[in-house]
């Protein structure tokens, strides 16, 4: 019984380590930021995560600070020229980004390892430190749901005008979410260099960021538990169905193309509304019913 | 030297008119980015490579590449963006939908070609070199400077001098008032989409004959700098497409030839970034393009 449970725990840490740069992308699409910059974070997260810990004799929770710092800052400052884009041009922005991040991580090979990435990182994390960071993350999320910033992002995302007539800062908000996305990616990015082993450049690219966005879509943009639900079946997918294994990017293509098409707002998005429709009817019913009584 | 490189950047960087004007056609028509567009133009090189290998003469693969491809981006469009666009949110669906598309498609020339790299035959473009004023030519370059300027020039013709063009323009402008006057917009976006899916194949088959290399992921790249011509150019600005291809083209050898390899990408990605910031709208986009514009 052990074992079996043992043999699952390389997937329950990818679970991990994938649904935190799934917040990170849930939260700018929360605010209304059309970023696909996520991967791009997430790789400078963890290549400073994977300097410091090859070319420095720095602890790994100073490590993944690190990480999660730059990915914040790298954030900050990109959400600064995303301000002033709207749309298709922030995703078009944002995919540049990422391809600056690839040929300048291959440049710079004294530094990164270039085309061969970093290797021999001491592996410092475990399933443990994976959940514990995941579970802050989703505490995080809960959180800012729940609070006022989590509301302004939510009349951002619906109308900007009228979220700007109501007193909210977008570019601020906007920048908020992009620097809660970046250090979240930066923090998962270093703990999967902690994680791993080594890092290689190939490793932060289209896949990936597809891979991510997949989770997104597939579970819904709106609830906390959208990304949770989305990256549990696209892991667990390709394990219950090995043949299905094969063919990971056919799978993937063909649910983004029915997800969106047909259940838009995601399996949770869509699951909550038609709850909250079914009570709303419910509680109609009763009033009615209490006032032909009365 | 130089010149050499500018002639070569030329012709390059009219394949990648080809390219890009489709792509730009597409978001003019409906603001729709069609990411798939990468994989209709690999397609059309895979069409061209398999009627070659099985016999076939060059210019037949080359028309089938062609109607492939154009049948392959109607497919997407009526697939994906549809219902889509019926739907309120379609700029952020079309982007998941048609990414979704591209995947497919690679997915399914990998299996065909068994995750290889696939070559023209050897002499199926005779190679002939001319030389003059002391720059060398081949013939290929010739035929691909002359295909991509009949084809743009063809194209031009279509939607600036056609009644098809003046029914792509009306639905452009306003697809309502489009369909007062007679015209079905679903059958204009079918015809457009063929005409972007052929060009992008077009450019394919050119493209997988100058580098001999097709493989299933070859059309990343392209759709990268499709990203940037079309910011150049101005997002839906078709002669801004066809003028930002050829600065494209050139610059992109300039950059190979005098840069440290490795920094080109970085360089092209910086300079798109440059231009989103301060002239967002291109070289050609016109103002209600909007880059700056609220979201509806």
């Amino acid at each position: 019984m052990s074992n079996t449970i043992l043999g699952y725990i390389p997937l329950l840490d990818l679970f991990f380590l994938h649904l935190g740069l799934a917040f990170s992308q849930w939260i700018v699409l929360r605010a209304g930021v059309f970023s696909l910059a996520t991967v791009g974070l997430a790789a400078i997260g963890a290549y400073t995560a994977g300097i410091i810990a090859t070319k420095t004799g720095i602890p790994a929770p100073l490590g993944l600070l690190a990480g999660a710092f730059t990915g914040m800052a790298a954030a900050l400052l990109l959400s600064w020229p995303l301000a002033r884009l709207r749309g298709v041009y922030q995703a078009i922005a944002t995919v540049a980004f990422l391809q600056i991040i690839l040929s300048l991580n291959i440049y710079f090979e004294g530094l990164t390892g270039g085309a061969m990435g970093l290797n021999s990182i001491p592996k410092s994390v475990g399933t443990l430190t994976l959940f514990a960071a995941t579970a802050g993350t989703v505490y995080l999320m809960v959180a800012i749901t729940h609070s006022r910033i989590g509301r302004a992002f939510d009349a951002i995302r619906q109308n900007e005008a009228v979220a700007a007539s109501l007193g909210v800062s977008i570019t601020g908000h906007q920048a908020l979410a992009f620097a809660i996305s970046g250090a979240l990616a930066g923090l998962f990015g270093a703990l999967e260099a902690y994680h791993s082993y080594a890092l290689v450049p190939t490793q932060f690219g289209f896949q990936y960021l597809i891979a991510i966005m997949s989770y997104v879509v597939l579970g819904g943009r709106n609830t906390v538990l959208g990304p949770i639900v989305g990256t549990a079946i696209l892991i667990l997918l390709p394990e219950i169905a090995r043949p299905l294994a094969e063919a990971r990017m056919l799978v993937y293509g063909l649910l983004l193309i029915l997800v969106i098409n047909f259940l838009p707002k995601g399996i949770t998005d869509t699951l909550v509304d038609m709850l909250k429709a079914r009570n709303l009817a419910r509680r109609k019913v009763a009033a009615e019913t209490a006032e032909t009584r009365s | 030297m130089l010149i050499q490189q500018l002639l070569n950047g030329l012709v390059v960087g009219g394949v990648y008119a080809l390219f890009a004007v489709g792509f730009n056609l597409v978001f003019g028509i409906q603001r729709l980015l069609n990411l798939a567009h990468g994989a209709i133009f690999m397609t059309g090189a895979f069409v061209a490579y398999y009627t070659v290998a099985a016999g076939w003469p060059l210019w037949v693969g080359f028309i089938l590449a062609a109607i492939g491809s154009g049948v392959l981006a109607m497919l997407i469009e009526i697939v994906c963006f549809r219902r889509l666009r019926k739907s309120g949110d379609a700029e952020f669906g079309a982007i998941i939908s048609s990414v979704g598309a591209s995947l497919v498609i690679m997915t399914v020339w990998q299996w065909i070609s068994k995750t290889q790299i696939v070559r023209f035959p050897f002499e199926t473009f005779p190679v002939i070199i001319f030389r003059f004023w002391g720059l060398r030519v081949s013939a290929l370059q010739l035929f691909m400077a002359g295909a991509a300027l009949v084809i743009v020039v063809l194209m031009a013709w279509f939607v600036y001098r056609t009644s098809f063009g003046r029914r792509v323009r009306a639905v452009t402008g306003n697809e309502k008032a489009a369909m007062l006057v007679g015209v079905n917009p679903n059958r204009i976006y079918n015809q457009t989409y063929f005409l972007s899916g052929a060009l992008a194949g077009a450019s394919g088959v050119l493209v997988g004959l100058a580098f001999n290399n097709i493989n299933y992921m070859m059309g990343e790249p392209y759709l990268m700098f499709g990203f940037v011509i079309i910011i150049l150019g101005g997002l839906g600005s078709i002669p801004g497409a066809l003028l930002a291809s050829l600065i494209f083209g050139m610059v992109q050898t300039l950059t190979i030839a005098f840069l440290p390899s490795g920094l080109t990408n970085a360089f092209i990605f910086f300079a798109m970034f440059l231009i989103l910031l301060i002239r967002p709208n291109g070289l050609m986009g016109k103002e209600e393009a909007g880059a700056l514009r609220g979201r509806r």
